[in-house]
């Protein structure tokens, strides 16, 4: 898609919704903004339906403001709490039977790059921990054995949110949860570990308590997708719902995630650390 | 009562920690030129997590 068919006519732009020439004009299409610049434009999600303080609304807001081309992106989401504020947004969006998401992108970008064989489209799958970790974890894992040039960004907040609290693989060791009273009896699954050896050519694992951290990695994990192969984006989104902490506290519980099972880390390969020096020599720096 | 966070323009910074740890889109404004944050109250939930994360005490709910 060229940038210029999102570009109003001017004879007609005064019939256009106002959100729509507002995002034209100051937001993020055909512009270079991210989550720095938040608060001077209109965003392309809208008013999410989650709880109040909800850490994965967060997420997906932050996400969506750090990618690189939204005009260009296609999102693909599952079944969860991810999927009602992705639904809201204003990027071509699909939603998958739960836990598909992986291969139904891998299709949409084979798809996309043969229909726009000179463009970059980008195919972002935006999920939750069942969806990636339990449900589609095969299908994840294959997507990536197969090198499919798709970025997957996980908003594990360790638990099944939207159907009651039970226990997600990602949930921590002796979780109690509502559906699990004795607590989980078992380690959170380590995707992060699996996307390394599964072939990602990037990983970072995050909280959304650092924000332009969060944009860098998705930044970083988007472009390096288009050239070189899958990416992975593990992001915590606490859930003050089923965790049972006040809606103010999220960042903390985020914060303090971070500095123990949740600390920030990244691996690439040599071809992606090579691959990020020249992007940001090019742009500076990396859209943050 | 409809409740949503108010900002005290006297103690603002504008350091935007706000903005990005809101979880509501389009909920705070940043004013460059006065380097303070406005809130659109209508989209506002009122968690209160942007007056956590305040280290100015400039938010409150109310």
């Amino acid at each position: 898609m060229s940038k210029k068919i999102i570009t109003p006519v001017a004879s007609l732009a005064h019939i256009l919704p106002e959100d729509y020439r507002d995002l034209v004009e100051k937001g993020p299409h055909g512009k270079s903004v991210g989550i720095k610049d938040l608060g001077s434009f209109k965003e392309i999600t809208e008013e999410h339906p989650h709880c109040a303080g909800c850490g994965v609304s967060l997420g997906v807001r932050l996400a969506l403001a750090a990618l690189p081309a939204p005009e260009d992106t296609l999102v693909v989401g599952t079944p969860g709490c991810s999927f009602f504020a992705l639904s809201q947004t204003a990027v071509n969006y699909s939603n998958t039977a739960f836990g598909n998401q992986n291969s139904v992108a891998s299709g949409l970008k084979r798809m996309l790059s043969i229909r726009y064989p000179d463009k970059d489209k980008d195919v972002v799958v935006m999920a939750g921990d069942g969806g990636i970790a339990d449900i589609g974890l095969d299908m994840t894992l294959h997507s990536w054995f197969r090198g499919e040039k798709i970025s997957t960004i996980m908003l594990d907040n360790e638990v099944y949110g939207n159907t009651g609290g039970q226990e997600s693989g990602m949930s921590p060791e002796g979780q109690v949860l509502h559906m699990a009273p004795k607590g989980k009896n078992f380690k959170k699954i380590p995707v992060f570990e699996m996307a390394r050896t599964a072939g990602c050519v990037y990983g970072a694992r995050v909280t959304i308590a650092s924000p332009k951290r969060l944009g860098r990695a998705v930044n970083r994990a988007i472009l390096l997708a288009r050239e070189l192969g899958p990416t992975y984006v593990q992001i915590y989104t606490p859930c003050p719902t089923n965790m049972k902490f006040s809606p103010a506290d999220t960042i903390r519980i985020a914060k303090e995630a971070g500095s123990t099972h949740y600390a920030f880390e990244e691996f690439m390969t040599e071809e992606a650390a090579l691959r990020i020096a020249v992007m940001e020599g090019e742009q500076g720096k990396i859209q943050d | 009562m409809y409740l949503s966070v108010r900002v005290d323009k006297e103690k603002c910074i504008g350091c935007k920690i706000c903005i990005t740890s809101c979880p509501e889109p389009n909920v705070f404004i940043f004013l460059p030129e006065q380097k303070l944050v406005e809130v659109n109250e209508s989209r506002c939930k009122a968690c209160g997590l942007c007056t956590t994360v305040c280290a100015k005490e400039a938010l409150k709910i109310g």
